[in-house]
């Protein structure tokens, strides 16, 4: 007999520890949820490449087309009238000076018959203004076909007559005019009416008045009028022959481009039309060289005296700068014989051209020109200014919430402070249009701040306004990454402090601020990179004119009008077309941008490795 | 008694604390303190964690004052003979007279030269003359000169835990107080650099009248000329060091020495 | 005897006046900053407030203006008669209103978008806040888990974390530019008929799946919002998931549940209070960002609600099958829909038409309403987790 078996048992170990996993395609539950979390996770690395990829994939095409567009603005001729009219440009300019010199000489003359009469017409038009409804009534009546019966016409003379009088005798009486003058315009007036097309006796006595003047202030300044008049007509012999090659130019330009678009078109002779162009520049040096001459003759018949001390000074300046100016055609028209149109555009050129351009210049029947330098010199202007606002105003306020303030104030000051974190920059740009911009104007026009540069402003959207509101933007950010900074400072060095008989002051400002100052570099840091990528309120408020800005007019360059990086993205590109080089242009800056991002990111993480280093 | 003691001993004690209750708002912490610290002595105060001694040791100088609601409730501490409580008393001349060093070594982020001359700087001494004498003879005091004569200007954090104290120490002299208050100096460190600190405290003691908190019965031994045990925010016992540890008078401060309790 | 001493003899007489001077004026010079800062802000608010709150509240019976928050945007005529009488009248009433006054009416001005209301600008903005806050949230939490219930410290969190702060810092105007390279114009769609400039499509039988972008619409927006407010979603549901006991984990750990059930029966029903709170913060930024959706989503002007959609109308006979198809297709539609957003129509209004009495209207009660929403989120966000904070406290 055998023993029966021992029944077979799984061994107790297997039997505890067994699985009770099921897997699925050799992955089991836990590991595809964790695997499920950890894809997910990944999303902030893959969104930043994926932004990477998209700017790229947009953008990137920009070098071919603009090397392409600057090719053919060199084959068809283009850049060769440049060479030329960009130094001319500059005639422009003198130009203005001169003109405002000459007619601030005039003024001195002028002035009180040009405000009598100005005063005159003034009152005219006031009248008019406040009679404009029964004039059009009347107007109407008068053109109605079939005419409408005497009767009704003259009602409407007759309500018209009442409200001129009305509105006459309402006028308060003009200190430029003489009482018996006054009286007499007022009874001239209330005779107004739309159907006779006559003026007032008065006024045409006042016009006459100021025009034999304005002839015998010309006559007294003869010589500046005169060489004024000189230097003005100077280029239009250049100019003429100018015109007629930049016309040629452009007819080049399309035919380039047409050829572009349908490739079986016949090819455009670019050297031939080059050669023909290129055969004219003895004529163009010819009217350069006649041109110099005619502006020396004009800049030495100058008088050394204009009527006023600020049309001296500015006659003074245009003798300063005329000669580099001339120095510059001269060079010019040296350059001229040099210049080939079929010389290789390369990639390097368009590099520079694209980042150290001077000039963007968009939608031109002449050429594009996408240089970065003016949006750059924009944005970072702004963004300077707004941080050394916000700076020392959100350290200090951070240095006292944390040291000084009570309990109570603190639950005061920090929600607010931090609601401002939550205004959407749309709002804020709004308040720059609507409040900022009014307030900095007048407060700009009151006497006694008169030695600020740049004041008074001459226009209510601004980089100084954008700064302020941009400021106010960085603040919540500065103010607790400060406040944060100087919380992490230990506790131990207040009480060593203390104890050595240190005032709270003295504490603060020796202690605890140069503890925390790594952190508030990096507070400072990543408030200027919120700075620079914010959008709206630049683009509401900073007045968008695309121009370097003129750093000439010292600090007072703040409240000059600018356009920036975010900006241009904004504005331009719901208007232009997909694949265009302008589209692309706009994504090179985006791309631009985002690198910065991440270099200030950099910057401040670098900053705080160094505190928490130092901290350890 | 005491009319005898104005006339046989010379120096009276530097600092006096009579009668004094102390409270953290409603919690009493200390109470009826009688005390008087010798001049140009040790005292060192011992007694269980949470008896009080830290706080008797930071109303001297007063840096409760910043703790909400703690205050004297009764009595007065008198240092040099003045209430330290008196509205005349200005509280940043106090500190400079009383120094005191933590528990945990807390130099300054800055060079050790800075460190040492922080307490005259907040007193308005520019001289870099003055400066530089003062923190030599500092730095001498504390043992540390010829260790770091030649890096005066490195950041004080680069020292090691011992000469971190020690350079705590020679911030607190450098003002020239009359007091030294010291907070459990070394318990945070290795047993060598306490030998070191322990020596230090020897010879300060020539100089100025030390009153040091410590939970170490035998550091008590080696460096205080007179020793306060207290318990429950009571000073149960003051007495010279070595009559308190060989003839403890109280119950409570022999099973303390025994170790009974802790 | 006492050893008190007479008053000459202060041991700790201090020049105290002089410092105490300084120190007096120094506080005040901090303070003075402080309290200009805030003066700035309550400033910019009261003075919305002044000029805002008039549009949008009535004196009389419902005290709100209604139609200012239930028309739609529209051009505001205003019709001089000859007696110099002005009066508005909308798009609708214009011929009317001139008949009426025949030989009397002297001059129609209109101003663009300062009529009627803002109802069309209201409804896009949810729209939008409500399609990036699902995305947002479904990424940020699963990311957030990832990051404090899985990973261990090493190199890959290390860069989730590098590009979550480099995320963070990125200008909303470059999220606007790749919202519109990546889902305008290459996100994947179902469509018989692929557009040329499609980047692949991939032939599925019935249909194609064709890279050809979402073109601008709610979805676009969406997400491209979604992402700007990814790395605040992450941050604070990390935060919150970090706050839940480590405790709960371990005891349910000790009790033999996988890493999985512990997440989902120990740790998220504690964080989830927390993570929908500060989710508010991110819906507040999502609503108040301009730049992202200027390409992506965002039209000026729109005489319709996006479900306001025309579709061919259904045979007479049409199955109930038919019926629910489209009204299925009208939902959809309303995320394919290019909507009006509160912040752009601001912009628009505050950019592109001439300043005046009527257009400001529009505008101060534009940004008034939009601004007491966003500050209803945020505070309500800041309240809510302070609640939150009192009363799950470990």
């Amino acid at each position: 007999m055998h023993d029966a078996p021992p029944p077979e048992r799984t061994p107790l170990s297997t039997l505890l520890l067994k699985s009770q996993r099921r897997t699925f395609l050799g992955v089991d539950k836990q590991k595809a949820i964790r695997s499920f979390f950890a894809l997910n996770s990944s999303a902030a690395i893959i969104v930043l490449a994926l932004i990477m990829i998209f700017l790229l994939r947009e953008g990137v095409d920009f070098l071919p087309t603009y090397r392409r567009e600057l090719t053919t603005y060199r084959k068809a001729g283009l850049e060769f009238c440049d060479l030329i009219s960009r130094p001319l440009a500059k005639h422009q300019q003198l130009c203005s000076r001169l003109r405002r010199a000459m007619s601030a000489s005039l003024n001195t003359i002028t002035q009180p018959a040009r405000l009598r009469r100005d005063a005159a017409y003034q009152q005219m038009r006031e009248v008019e203004e406040q009679t404009r409804l029964q004039r059009a009534v009347l107007t109407n009546q008068l053109a109605l076909i079939p005419a409408p019966t005497p009767e009704k016409l003259s009602a409407a003379r007759l309500e018209l007559r009442e409200a001129t009088r009305a509105a006459v005798n309402r006028l308060p009486a003009t200190p430029f005019l003489t009482p018996a003058e006054n009286k007499q315009l007022k009874r001239e007036l209330s005779l107004l009416s739309p159907e006779t097309a006559e003026l007032p006796v008065v006024l045409s006595l006042l016009s006459s008045a100021y025009i034999r003047v304005d002839q015998e202030a010309h006559q007294s300044f003869k010589p500046i009028v005169e060489a004024v008049e000189m230097f003005e007509t100077a280029p239009d012999s250049l100019h003429e022959l100018l015109d007629g090659l930049k016309k040629q130019a452009r007819a080049t330009k399309e035919l380039a481009l047409a050829e572009y678009a349908a490739a079986n078109h016949k090819p455009v002779d670019f050297s031939g039309r080059a050669a023909q162009m290129t055969s004219q520049i003895p004529e163009i040096s010819a009217r350069i060289a006649g041109y110099i001459s005619l502006a020396e003759k004009a800049s030495s018949a100058l008088p050394d005296r204009a009527g006023t001390a600020e049309a001296t000074e500015l006659l003074q300046e245009v003798r300063e700068l005329l000669p580099i100016h001339l120095g510059e055609m001269k060079s010019a028209a040296k350059l001229l014989p040099e210049w080939r149109h079929d010389k290789r555009v390369t990639y390097f050129q368009v590099v520079v051209a694209f980042f150290f351009g001077d000039a963007w210049i968009t939608n031109s029947s002449w050429q594009d020109f996408f240089g970065f330098v003016p949006l750059l010199a924009g944005s970072v202007l702004i963004a300077l200014i707004a941080v050394l606002i916000a700076t020392p105003l959100s350290v200090l306020a951070a240095i006292y919430t944390n040291q000084f303030a009570g309990a109570r104030e603190q639950d005061f000051i920090k929600p607010i402070i931090e609601f401002i974190q939550a205004i959407p920059s749309v709002v804020l740009g709004f308040i720059g249009i609507s409040l900022l911009g009014d307030v900095i104007k007048d407060v700009s026009e009151w006497s006694w701040l008169q030695w600020v540069p740049g004041f008074p402003i001459q226009e209510r959207l601004n980089m100084f306004n954008a700064a302020c509101l941009l400021a106010l933007m960085a603040l919540p950010t500065m103010y607790s990454l400060t406040e944060d900074a100087l919380n992490n400072v230990p506790r131990a060095y207040i009480d060593a402090s203390d104890a050595l008989g240190a005032t709270k002051l003295q504490t603060v400002f020796r202690v605890v601020v140069p503890a925390a100052r790594s952190g508030i570099a990096a507070a400072v840091l990543l408030g200027l990179g919120r700075v620079i990528g914010e959008t709206m309120v630049v683009l509401l408020v900073a007045g968008n004119r695309i121009a370097i800005p003129d750093f000439s007019a010292g600090p007072g360059v703040i409240f000059q009008p600018a356009h920036t990086l975010t900006g241009i993205i904004a504005q331009e590109l719901g208007e232009v077309s997909r694949g265009s080089s302008h589209w692309q242009a706009l994504f090179m800056v985006g791309i631009v941008l985002f690198v910065i991002s991440l270099l200030v990111n950099w910057c401040a993480r670098a900053f705080v490795r160094r505190f928490e280093l130092s901290k350890s | 008694m005491l009319t005898s003691s104005k006339i046989t001993a010379p120096p009276p004690p530097v600092v006096m604390v009579r009668d004094m209750d102390f409270a953290y708002g409603g919690s009493r912490a200390l109470t009826d303190i009688n005390v008087s610290f010798e001049r140009h002595r040790v005292t060192a105060l011992i007694g269980p964690s949470g008896c009080g001694k830290s706080t008797l040791l930071r109303c001297i100088n007063r840096m409760n004052d910043r703790v909400p609601g703690a205050r004297v409730t009764k009595g007065e501490i008198l240092v040099k003979g003045k209430n330290v409580h008196d509205d005349d008393v200005d509280l940043t001349q106090l500190r400079k007279q009383v120094g005191m060093v933590f528990q945990k070594s807390s130099p300054f982020p800055k060079s050790i030269y800075e460190n040492v001359a922080y307490g005259l700087r907040t007193h308005g001494e520019k001289t870099p003359d003055i400066l530089d004498d003062a923190v030599e003879r500092a730095l001498r005091s504390a043992a540390l000169w010829e260790e770091l004569k030649d890096r005066l200007k490195q950041n004080a954090l680069s020292l090691s835990g011992g000469q971190q104290q020690r350079l705590c120490i020679a911030r607190a002299i450098a003002t020239q107080p009359d007091v030294l208050l010291m907070d459990e100096p070394c318990s945070a460190l290795d047993p060598i650099a306490t030998l070191k600190i322990e020596e230090l405290i020897h010879q300060l003691a020539h100089d100025y009248t030390v009153i040091i908190v410590t939970h170490n019965m035998q550091q008590a031994v080696r460096v205080s000329d007179f020793t306060g045990f207290l318990h429950l925010g009571k000073l149960i016992e003051y007495r010279p060091t070595e009559e308190m540890f060989t003839h403890p008078r109280e119950k409570l401060t022999s099973s303390y020495l025994r170790g009974t309790f802790s | 005897m006492s050893l008190k001493p007479t008053a000459g003899s202060n041991p700790f007489l201090g020049a105290k006046s002089r410092i105490e001077r300084r120190e007096t004026m120094v506080r005040w010079l901090l303070r003075l900053c402080t309290f200009f800062i805030v003066a700035a802000t309550l400033g910019i608010l009261a003075h919305i407030f002044i000029k805002g709150a008039p549009v949008v509240f009535r004196s009389s019976w419902p005290f709100i203006n209604t139609t200012f928050l239930t028309e739609l945007p529209s051009t505001l005529h205003v019709i001089e008669d000859v007696k110099g009488h002005r009066q508005e009248v909308d798009v609708t009433h214009v011929d009317e209103v001139k008949a009426a006054l025949g030989a009397d009416f002297h001059a129609d001005t209109t101003i663009a978008y300062s009529g009627g209301g803002i109802l069309g600008p209201i409804v896009g903005t949810a729209l939008l806040v409500f399609v990036s806050i699902s995305v947002a949230l479904f990424l940020g939490v699963s990311c957030a888990i990832y990051l404090s219930e899985y990973a261990s410290k090493g190199k890959r969190v290390e860069m989730i974390r590098l590009a979550i702060l480099n995320l963070a810092g990125v200008p909303s105007v470059v999220f606007g530019l790749f919202g519109l390279g990546a889902f305008v114009l290459t996100a994947p769609v179902l469509t018989d008929l692929p557009l040329e400039r499609s980047l692949l499509k991939i032939p599925l039988g019935f249909s194609y799946l064709s890279f050809q972008g979402w073109d601008t619409c709610v979805l676009s927006g969406g997400f491209t919002l979604a992402f700007v407010i990814l790395p605040v979603i992450i941050t604070a549901s990390e935060q919150c998931l970090q706050a839940v006991p480590q405790g709960f984990r371990e005891t349910s750990m000790a009790l033999g549940a996988t890493r999985w059930q512990t997440i989902r029966y120990s740790v998220l029903p504690f964080a989830m209070p927390g993570i929908l709170t500060s989710s508010i913060l991110g819906i507040a930024r999502a609503a108040g960002e301009t730049a992202p959706i200027m390409f992506t989503a965002a039209l000026a002007f729109k005489d319709k609600l996006p479900w306001q959609k025309d579709l061919p109308p259904l045979p007479a006979d049409a199955g109930l099958f038919a019926q629910w198809e489209q009204s299925i297709g009208r939902f959809l539609g309303i995320f394919t829909e290019s909507v009006q957003a509160l912040p752009y129509h601001i912009y628009t209004i505050a950019a592109k038409i001439p300043q005046n009495e009527y257009s400001e209207r529009a505008q101060y009660g534009s940004v008034f309403i939009f601004l007491v929403l966003v500050a209803a989120l945020a505070a309500g966000s800041v309240l809510l987790r302070r609640h939150l904070r009192a009363k799950f406290r470990w």
